[in-house]
């Protein structure tokens, strides 16, 4: 059983799936943020599986770029997060709904 | 070998991902995350980038979920209370039905009917660190200091977002 490209973009597409489907269905805040690293790793997959199959290190390159990219985003979104809970005692998402009102 | 680290990096990452969005408390959730990059960086190995899959575990892994739950740990008291009269069960079949659609697709062709495997000529040292830092600061050196400027930025969003409001120049 040999393994090539399509396995890897179909892993991909199923774990950013399972991270899509979670943001969309879950209401607290922190584990909305892990779905979203959850996207990114399997964004990261893909770069890697084409660096592969391409035989250039160009994707690992990206993918350096994407860690650091998910390093600001988890440091930013994590200091938002702690702001809301220290102002409402809640990472609810829809107890954040003041904007609608 | 290469199959083997396939498969089980990839069960690891979607069993990692979908325990995560369907545990009932951070901790846990933070926990399976780790399990999903850990496959992840299985993964990587598999795929000849042994500088990226240990780099996934220092940095994912590591310091980026420590960074969770260190935020766990600093939000006191209860932090999961909204979702507990919702009902249960849709959340895991939610993550599950998509990945299980893909899963079915692909099982046709898992046994390799026709589907090609990657080419085994790679450059000598393909991935590794020597090779990917000769890039990194050659070819790509404009977006490696771009990349530091975005770091910069977070790094002063998150000071200034975490301080004490009245230390804030603008307060």
């Amino acid at each position: 059983m040999e393994v090539g490209l399509t396995h890897y973009l179909l892993l991909a597409a199923a774990v950013f799936l399972v991270g899509m489907v979670g943001f969309i269905v879950r209401r607290n805040t922190l584990i909305m943020l892990m779905c979203v690293e959850l996207m990114l790793s399997a964004a990261n997959l893909v770069f890697v599986a084409f660096s592969r199959e391409l035989g250039d290190e160009a994707g690992h390159v990206f993918v350096l770029m994407n860690f650091a990219v998910a390093a600001a985003e988890v440091a930013i979104g994590l200091a938002i997060l702690m702001e809301i809970f220290r102002r409402r005692r809640s990472v609810d998402a829809d107890d954040l709904n003041t904007l609608m009102e | 070998m290469e199959g083997f680290l396939f498969y089980l990096g990839g069960a690891m990452m979607l069993l990692g991902g979908v325990a995560m969005v369907a545990s009932r408390s951070a901790v846990s959730a933070a926990c399976w995350l780790v399990l999903s990059f850990l496959g992840s960086a299985a993964l990587f190995a598999a795929l000849q980038a042994p500088f990226l899959a240990v780099l996934q575990i220092l940095v994912y892994a590591g310091a980026i979920m420590v960074l969770f739950l260190f935020v766990i740990m600093m939000l006191e008291g209860p932090v999961m209370p909204a979702e507990a009269g919702r009902p249960k069960f849709w959340i895991p079949a939610g993550a599950l039905v998509p990945a299980a659609i893909i899963l079915v697709a692909t099982a046709r062709w898992v046994p390799g009917a026709g589907l090609p495997g990657f080419p085994g000529d790679l450059p000598p040292g393909f991935g590794q660190p020597v090779r990917v830092a000769q890039l990194l600061l050659g070819e790509y050196l404009l977006a490696f200091e771009l990349i530091s400027i975005v770091l910069v930025v977070a790094i002063i969003g998150a000071l200034a977002l975490g301080s004490n409001e009245r230390t804030l120049p603008w307060k």
